[in-house]
C-alpha cells in the first residue's frame, strides 16, 4: 500500500480490514492493550515508525503533506479500530494539533519545515496553554514574549504540559501585548525548540503515580520571530481553530466501556449479579453507557452525511466522563475492603485494576475543558441564555 | 429545540410535524386537558375525531387493511409532537396498542369492522390487558360462545369506548376478545388519573360473547401481547421525549423573561447549568427513540427489544426529571395550577407509568443482555 491509496473510495468493511492487517503486521504483540494511558515517545517509537512507513501515521492529514486525507467517516473507523485492537497511544500533539494548526494557518516554509518532521519522528510536539493561574480563563495567560529584534524573549511558565519530558518542540501560548478591553488579544502562538537555553521541564506526578504531565519553565528563552504562526498579537483565533469533527472524540463511549467489562468481571467473580441491588446499579450504569450509543450516533451520522458539528457535539464529552466516573465509583464499592488496595484486586483467576480507573476517571472531567465550563459554553452557544 | 432526527429526505416527517402543531393551534392541549379533567372524562372527542380525520389513528395499520400503512418512524415523530403540544389523547394505547393487536389477529368480519371504526375514528377501542390483582380474567366454552370472568385494570378510554379488547385465560392458552362495551356483565369504575384523564377498571361478570368475538389465540400471553406492547412503548417513548424537549423550551422563556436582582433568572449560572443539564437529557431521550426505531428496523429482534426497553426507559426518566426541575425553576408560580408546567409533569409521570417504569424496563434490558 501507499500513500497514494485513495482510502475514503474503499469500502467501510474493506478499511477496516486494511487497519486489523497493518496492526497484525506491525505492531508488536508486548504493545498491545498496556495499561500506560500516556506511553513516552521511545516506549512505542517502533509502532509509530511502522505507521509512518505503511502511510498510516496521519489519518486526517491531506496527502500531499504525507496524510491519508481521510474523511471523517473513515477517520472514526481509524479511531474505533485502534482502540479495539489495542493499540498504544502513541504522543500525538504533533499529528493531531500542531500539525492541522499549521496546515491552516502556517506559512508554505513552516509547512515545508515541520510537518515532514513530525511523520519521521525527529520533532515530538507538546501543547503549552495552561498556566498556574490560567486554567479554564485560559486568556488570562502571562508567559511573556518580548520582542528583540528579530527574535522573541520569552518569560514564563506553563504547566499540565501532557508529555513535555519526551517533547523537543512546543507550540506555546505567549502574551505579546495587553489590551485592557479584550483579554484574547495580544496572544500569539509561538513554535519553541525546548533545547533552546533556558528551557527547564519538570515533570509533575498525578494520583495513578504516573508523569503524564509536566510543568514547563522558560527563563529568557530566544526564539525567531520566524516561529510565529498566524498574526502576532492574534493566536488565540489560531488556538481556538484547531478541533474540527475531532470534538466527537472528546464524546466516545471507549473509557466507560472499559470501566464497565472491569465491573462486571468484579462482578461476575464475586456473584454480585445475583444481588438485587447490585443489579439494580449495574442496570443503570449499563443503559447509560447503552444510551450514550445511541447519542454518540446522531453526531457520528452527521458526519458520516457530510455535516459539520455544531456547539452542542460537548454534551457527550460531558455524559461520558461523568459515566466514567460513576462506573469506576462502582466498582471501587464491589470492591469492599479490597478498595484499599492501590494495586490491582482479584477477580476470580483475573485481575481488575478498579483502583487505577477509579483514579484515572478523576481526570478527563477536567481535561480539554473542564465540564463546567462545557456548561457554560453550551448555555450561551446553544440555549442562547443571557449573560 | 431537541428533536428526534430522522432521515426525511422527502419533508413527509416534516409535514407530519406541521399536521400536529396546526392542529393544536386550534385546539390547545393545555386546554383540552383542563376540560377533561372538569368533566371527568377519558378522552376529547372533538380532538380524537380531528386525530382520526387526519390518519394518525391508523398510521400503523397495514394498507390493506385500510390504514395507512406506514412505520414506527412516521408514528414516532406523531407522538413526539402530541407530546410537545399536550394533546393528552391515550394514542399510545387506544391507537398504537388497539392496532397492532388488531393487525396481528386472525382475518374477520369482526377485526375488519374494528379495524375500520378505529381507522375512521367511528369506533373507540379500548385494550385491556393488564388484570385486576387476584382477579384475573378467563374465559371458557359456553352456550356455543364464551364466557368471560374476571376484572381488568388502568384501562383508556373505558368510559368512552364502543369495543374492548381483552386478553382473557383460555384453554390452558390465551385469547384475545372483542366485547362490546354495552355486554351483559360488564361493568366500568373510574379514578382519576394525574394527567386529568379518567382511568377505568373494567370488571366481567358471566359475561357471554359469540364464537366471533374471538380474534385471535396464542399459547402465551406474550406471544399475543409483545408485539403491541413494543410499539405502544416506542410511542410513549417519542411521546415522552416530546413533553421533555417542550418543557425544556417553555423554562428557559421563561427564565429568561423572569427578572430579579435586576437581572433575569437565566443569566445566573446555577440556572443555566441546570437548564443545560435539562437540555442535556431531553437530547438523549430523542436518540434513545431514534435508536429504538432503527434498531427495530434492522430486524435482529432481541436487538430491538432491548433498544426500546432502553428508550421508553430514557424518555421516561427524562421527561419525569426535566418536568419536576422546570416546576422548581418556575417558582411559586410552577406549583399553580394555571401555569402549564405543572400539566406537563403530570402527564409525563402518567406516560413514564405505563407499561413499565424505568427500574422495570432497564433490569428487563439486562436480564435479556445477561440471557444471551
Amino acid at each position: 500500500m501507499t500513500s497514494a491509496t485513495d482510502w475514503n473510495a474503499l469500502a467501510d468493511e474493506a478499511f477496516r480490514e486494511a487497519f486489523r492487517d497493518l496492526v497484525e503486521r506491525r505492531l508488536p504483540s508486548e504493545l498491545r492493550f498496556i495499561r500506560k494511558q500516556r506511553p513516552l515517545f521511545d516506549e512505542v517509537s517502533v509502532w509509530y515508525h511502522a505507521l509512518a512507513e505503511e502511510g498510516w501515521l496521519a489519518p486526517v492529514w491531506p496527502v500531499e503533506h504525507g496524510g491519508m486525507g481521510l474523511t471523517p467517516a473513515k477517520h472514526m473507523i481509524y479511531v474505533e479500530e485502534w482502540g479495539r485492537l489495542g493499540c498504544p497511544r502513541i504522543p500525538d500533539h504533533g499529528l493531531g494539533l500542531i500539525g492541522p494548526l499549521l496546515l491552516e494557518h502556517g506559512t508554505d516554509e513552516q509547512k515545508a519545515y515541520y510537518l515532514p518532521r513530525i511523520l519521521t519522528g525527529e520533532h515530538v510536539w507538546c501543547q503549552g496553554y495552561s498556566e498556574p493561574n490560567s486554567g479554564s480563563d485560559l486568556a488570562s495567560l502571562r508567559t511573556a514574549a518580548v520582542r528583540d529584534g528579530d527574535a522573541f524573549v520569552v518569560n514564563g511558565q506553563k504547566i499540565w504540559t501532557t508529555l513535555a519530558h519526551c517533547a523537543n518542540w512546543i507550540f506555546a501560548l505567549v502574551r505579546t501585548s495587553r489590551d485592557e478591553k479584550v483579554r484574547q488579544k495580544g496572544i500569539t502562538v509561538l513554535l519553541i525548540d525546548m533545547t533552546t537555553p533556558g528551557v527547564r521541564v519538570r515533570p509533575i506526578a498525578n494520583l495513578r503515580g504516573e508523569t503524564d504531565f509536566c510543568e514547563v519553565f522558560f527563563d529568557d528563552v530566544r526564539v525567531p520571530v520566524a516561529n510565529v504562526v498566524g498574526q502576532i498579537d492574534q493566536g488565540w483565533d489560531v488556538a481556538k481553530s484547531v478541533l474540527g469533527h475531532e470534538r466527537i472524540f472528546l464524546g466516545a463511549t471507549t473509557r466507560p466501556e472499559i470501566a464497565i467489562e472491569r465491573l462486571e468481571k468484579l462482578a461476575r467473580a464475586r456473584g454480585a449479579f445475583e444481588d438485587p441491588a447490585f443489579r439494580s446499579r449495574y442496570a443503570r450504569h449499563r443503559l447509560d453507557l447503552y444510551d450514550l450509543g445511541s447519542a454518540f450516533e446522531r453526531f457520528a451520522k452527521v458526519l458520516r452525511d457530510g455535516g459539520e458539528l455544531g456547539a452542542d457535539v460537548s454534551m457527550l464529552k460531558i455524559f461520558t466522563t461523568e459515566l466514567y466516573q460513576r462506573i469506576t465509583e462502582e466498582t471501587l464499592t464491589l470492591a469492599g475492603e479490597d478498595a484499599r488496595y492501590f494495586d490491582d484486586i482479584e477477580a476470580g483467576n483475573d485481575q481488575v485494576d478498579a483502583m487505577n480507573l477509579f483514579l484515572d476517571s478523576r481526570a478527563p472531567a477536567i481535561f480539554g475543558g473542564s465540564n463546567e465550563i462545557q456548561k457554560n459554553i453550551l448555555a450561551k452557544a446553544v440555549l442562547r441564555l443571557p449573560s | 429545540m431537541p428533536q428526534s432526527i430522522f432521515d426525511d429526505s422527502e419533508g413527509m416527517l416534516a409535514m407530519l410535524r406541521d399536521s400536529v402543531a396546526t392542529l393544536a393551534s386550534r385546539q390547545p392541549g393545555a386546554a383540552s386537558v383542563r376540560q377533561k379533567r372538569a368533566a371527568g372524562a377519558d378522552m376529547d372527542k372533538v380532538l380524537w375525531t380531528a386525530m382520526a380525520q387526519a390518519g394518525w389513528t391508523g398510521i400503523l395499520i397495514p394498507e390493506d387493511l385500510g390504514g395507512a400503512g406506514l412505520s414506527l418512524t412516521e408514528q414516532a415523530v406523531v407522538s413526539e409532537a402530541l407530546g410537545r403540544a399536550l394533546i393528552s389523547e391515550p394514542v399510545a394505547t387506544g391507537a398504537v396498542f388497539a392496532s397492532i393487536l388488531l393487525a396481528r389477529a386472525d382475518a374477520s368480519v369482526e377485526r375488519g369492522r374494528l379495524v375500520a371504526g378505529l381507522v375512521d375514528g367511528s369506533l373507540i377501542l379500548a385494550p385491556a390487558w393488564k388484570d385486576g390483582i387476584g382477579r384475573s380474567v378467563s374465559a371458557r366454552a359456553a352456550d356455543g360462545g364464551y364466557m368471560l370472568s374476571g376484572e381488568k385494570r388502568h384501562v383508556d378510554l373505558a368510559v368512552s369506548a364502543t369495543d374492548f379488547l381483552v386478553v382473557a385465560a383460555l384453554d390452558g392458552g390465551f385469547g384475545l376478545f372483542s366485547v362490546p362495551a354495552k355486554g351483559v356483565g360488564l361493568s366500568v369504575e373510574t379514578a382519576h388519573g394525574v394527567d386529568g384523564a379518567a382511568i377505568g377498571t373494567v370488571r366481567f361478570d358471566q359475561c357471554w360473547l359469540p364464537q366471533a368475538a374471538l380474534l385471535a389465540r396464542a399459547s402465551s400471553e406474550a406471544e399475543l401481547l409483545d408485539a403491541a406492547i413494543t410499539s405502544a412503548r416506542v410511542a410513549l417513548a417519542a411521546e415522552l421525549a416530546g413533553i421533555a424537549s417542550r418543557a425544556v423550551e417553555i423554562t428557559i422563556d421563561y427564565t429568561k423573561a423572569r427578572v430579579q436582582f435586576g437581572k433575569p433568572i437565566a443569566s445566573f449560572q446555577v440556572v443555566q447549568h441546570r437548564l443545560v443539564d435539562m437540555w442535556s437529557d431531553a437530547e438523549f431521550a430523542c436518540a434513545a427513540v431514534v435508536n429504538a426505531v432503527e434498531t427495530l428496523a434492522d430486524g435482529d429482534a432481541q436487538a430491538g427489544r432491548m433498544a426500546v426497553l432502553a428508550a421508553k426507559a430514557r424518555a421516561g426518566d427524562a421527561a419525569v426529571s426535566i418536568c419536576r426541575r422546570a416546576v422548581h425553576l418556575h417558582g411559586a408560580m410552577g406549583f399553580t395550577d394555571e401555569c402549564d408546567i405543572g400539566l406537563y409533569l403530570k402527564r409525563a409521570i402518567s406516560l413514564n407509568a405505563t407499561l413499565g417504569q424505568p427500574e422495570d424496563l432497564r433490569l428487563e434490558f439486562v436480564n435479556l443482555e445477561r440471557a444471551a
